[in-house]
Parts: C-alpha cells; structure tokens; sequence
C-alpha cells in the first residue's frame, strides 16, 4: 500500500516538536513506533503534511522512580516496559495487559505513549479510501451519519488500548506538553467521550510521561479476542487491587474506557460492579463477535478478572 | 516534498540513499536495493511478511519509514547464509518440511533469529508465542515450530557466530 505524500522531520526534544508542529500549521502529527499511525495514513484516515519522529527525543525514552511514582517515557516500548522489575513485581494487571497486547514483534515497536493515544476503531472506519468513499462517509470520517446503527446521534467507535486500562485501574496520570505549556492530568480526563474525536487533547500537545503510583498491587487483565495474537481487544477488563479496595476499568466497548470502584471485596459488591459494568456497556456490531456476546461477556470477565486477581492476593 | 539523506548497513554492507520522505523500508529494500525476501501482504503491519530485523529487534518494514532507520543496522534474509553456508534456521526450515508456498518464511526467519539472539534455547511454549506475531495461511505452523526447536538445538558455537 502506498503512502500518501508527506514531509518527514525529526525532533531532537520537546520543543522542537513543538516547534516543528506550529510551524507546519496544524497539518502534522506526531510518529512514535508508527504502528497505529502508519496504518491510518496509509487508508488515507489521517493525512498529514507532516510527520514529526519524536524517537530522537532521549528524555521520552526512560523509565525513573520519583516520590513513589514509577514515571513511564511516552516513548518506552511495550515490550520494554513489560520486562521492567517494578511492572513484573508490582503491577500484575498491567504486565498482563502489555503481554496480552498485539504481538511480541509489534510490542517491541509500539510505544505505551502510541499505545494509549491509539484512535479508535470500527469495522466500517477502518478501511481503504474506496471503501469508505463507496459506502458513505460516517461522523468520525467527517460525514453525517453512523454507518453501524442507522439513526444513531453520536458514533460508536471501539477504544481498543489495553494497557489504558490496567493504567486506569492502577490510578496512573500523564503528563502533556504542548503549544500552550505543560499540564498534569488524570488518565481518565484523556478521554473526551466522543468517539470522532476520543482524546480531550488541545492540538500540538505531546504525551510525555506516564506517572503511576508504585504500591504493590494485585490484578489481573482479562482480553476477549479471536486469535490469541496480532488482534484489537473486542473487549478489555483491568482490575488493579491494593489495601483491601481496588479499581476496575472495562474498556474495547465504545470510544472511552469506564472504571468502577471497588470499594471492598464482599461478594456481593464484586457482583454488583460487574451487573453495573455489564448494564452501562452498550456495544454495537461494529466489531468481529456481536453486540450481545461481547455485553454478556462484561460480566463474566469482570468477575473471572475480580476472582484471579483475589486469588493472588491470598 | 524534500528528498531525505540517510545511511545505514544492510547486511553489513554500508548504504548511502535520498529517499523520499514518504517511502516505507519496505519499498526501499525491495525497489531501491533488490533486497525482494521481504514481502508485502497486508501492508498495514498485521501479517508479518515484511519482517526485516533493525538493530537486534524484529520490524514490520512496511510500517517503518526509511529516514526512521537512519544510522541503523539491518539484516534481511538474504544477509543470514554465511561463506556459502545457510543459517541453522534456514537449513532446519528445509529439513522439517516448515515451507508451504514460501511467502510468510522470510519474516518467520528473521523472527526466529531474534528470538534465538536472545533466548538460545526456548521452550515449545515460547516459540509459539514469538511466531504467533505472524500469519502463514497455508496455517503450517506446526512444522515451523518444529524447525525453529530443531536450529536451537544446533551446534551452539556456529549459533552463536551468526
């Protein structure tokens, strides 16, 4: 598939990206691994004037340990980032997730920033330029009207990160850097809801850094998915516990993830999470397995993910 | 669109190349360089077929700009034989049958050889794991694996060396 015409710039740190972003005038995006964003330009979903590598940038490439916070460079690998002590001895959940996502080759070249501003996803968006211009364009192409459900007033696009889930349900916050300073914000305030346009990102910021708290958790990431490999979540369950309470973040259904309190570990409060998780999840077809398989299935990973992680608790 | 400078080593062998901004390694290994064991299938990073490895670490090249490898070192699969001798994997490929119509074997290969760089001898368990990264349709998986257990447990010095 051939690339659409583009300039290519390299970054050497933040505020030459910044810079580089200005100057092209909106018209650029930021390149990390490039695993989600060259797919899109190459379907013509996103076409820039500009792409800005910020592999060049060493500050977003480390991992340090900060008054108690295990602070994550935007651009550490997946697969880095998963065979890193504090991941594998304190945060279960999200060593689960970064395992369960892609595949060992595309881990080595995602990036946990890339990973969590990944677009969303749905089987009548992501196509081929012919494809969508035959079928009629749907809100998040620019048109106006859904493509899935006939009617609808808002678009119903699959937010299919893993590791923002486990991140979520272990509390974490990012760091953004753009045109206009630096801000600190929760993880959960990253998502606008609006599956045209999921981040509440402001144009020209960068996800720097990636801040969670390090206090040893019990968790477990529960994935539906067909292949084993390679494939998007259909559905993602992170639950994070420490102290007796813990989080618990369903995601893969819609355009942000949602996260449930669990605010103790009776058994009839973990059912009752898991109902309410299944109740607000309201998937659509728009994904591989249908609408009323992947809402059952909420409940049920919900609780088996509840039940692993307890058990490691013990 | 300016044209973009850049150097590397392919196969040992230093490259100096102006490529255009917008041309996947992909393309410049295959159309610039003649390099053609790489395979374009899926074009968007999902199969595997393009796998080339850079600097130790296994790449789709059809995903992977060309000035983004700027100063890197890349080996394809036309780099892996040795003074006329085929790698271990490539000989144990042929032995255990692991070739159907040969379009997924190039990126199996290189896969592998990362695999086997870093861990000499995986278990079954984690070969599966690696190789599930990309697809073969003939779905030969099987005699792949099997191959990938055999050329790990070749003579260790002659893995080592290459």
């Amino acid at each position: 598939m051939i690339l659409p015409k583009f300039n290519y710039k390299k970054a050497e740190d933040i505020a030459a990206a910044i810079a580089l972003y200005e100057k092209a005038k909106g018209r650029a995006r930021y390149l990390a691994g490039g695993t989600d964003l060259i797919p899109r330009v190459k379907l013509r979903l996103s076409t820039p004037g500009t792409i800005i590598d910020l592999k060049g940038i060493e500050q977003l490439h480390t991992i340090s340990r900060q008054r108690g916070s295990l602070i994550i460079g935007a651009n550490v690998t997946l697969f880095e980032l998963k065979n890193h002590d504090v991941v594998k001895n304190h945060f279960p959940a999200l060593y689960e997730s970064l395992d369960a996502t892609s595949c060992e080759t595309l881990q080595m070249r995602g990036t946990i920033g890339g990973n969590i501003l990944q677009n969303t996803r749905c089987l009548l968006y992501n196509k081929s330029l012919e494809w969508r211009t035959a079928r009629g364009f749907c809100y998040k192409m620019g048109g106006e009207s859904c493509n899935v459900v006939p009617g609808a007033s808002e678009c119903f696009s699959n937010y299919c990160s893993d590791n923002a889930l486990s991140l979520l349900s272990l509390s974490a916050s990012v760091n953004l850097a753009g045109p206009g300073g630096e801000r600190k914000i929760k993880l959960e305030k990253l998502f606008s809801g609006n599956g045209r346009d999921p981040f509440t990102m402001r144009p020209g910021e960068i996800l720097t850094e990636i801040r969670v708290p390090v206090k040893a958790s019990s968790g477990a990431y529960e994935k539906l998915r067909v292949r084993n490999a390679i494939d998007y979540p259909l559905l993602g369950v992170a639950v994070s516990i420490r102290n007796g309470s813990g989080r618990v973040c369903v995601g893969g259904i819609g355009p942000a993830p949602r996260v449930y309190p669990l605010k103790d570990l009776s058994k009839t409060s973990l059912k009752e999470v898991a109902q309410h998780a299944r109740q607000e999840a309201k998937p659509v077809s728009n994904a591989a397995l249908s609408p009323g398989y992947r809402k059952k299935m909420v409940q049920t990973l919900t609780q088996r993910a509840v039940k692993r992680a307890l058990k490691e608790e013990k | 669109m300016k044209a973009v400078k850049v150097n590397f080593r392919i196969n040992d062998e230093p490259v100096a190349l102006e490529v255009k901004p917008y041309e996947t390694l992909l393309e410049t290994l295959r159309e610039r360089l003649d390099l053609i064991g790489g395979k374009e299938a899926c074009g968007l990073g999902s199969c595997g077929a393009c796998t080339v490895i850079v600097d130790g670490i296994p790449l789709r090249s059809c995903l992977v700009l060309t000035p983004e490898v700027d100063g890197a070192s890349i080996t394809t699969i036309e780099g892996l034989a040795r003074n006329g001798r085929l790698h271990p994997l490539q000989e144990s490929f042929m032995e255990k049958g692991a070739v159907q119509c040969g379009f997924c074997t190039s990126g199996m290969i290189l896969t592998a050889k990362a695999l086997l760089d870093r861990n000499p001898r995986p278990a079954r368990k984690e070969v599966v794991k690696t190789i599930s990264s990309n697809i073969c349709r003939c779905t030969g998986y099987k005699k792949i694996v099997d191959a990938v257990l055999d050329a790990s447990l070749k003579n260790k010095a002659y893995h080592i060396n290459n």
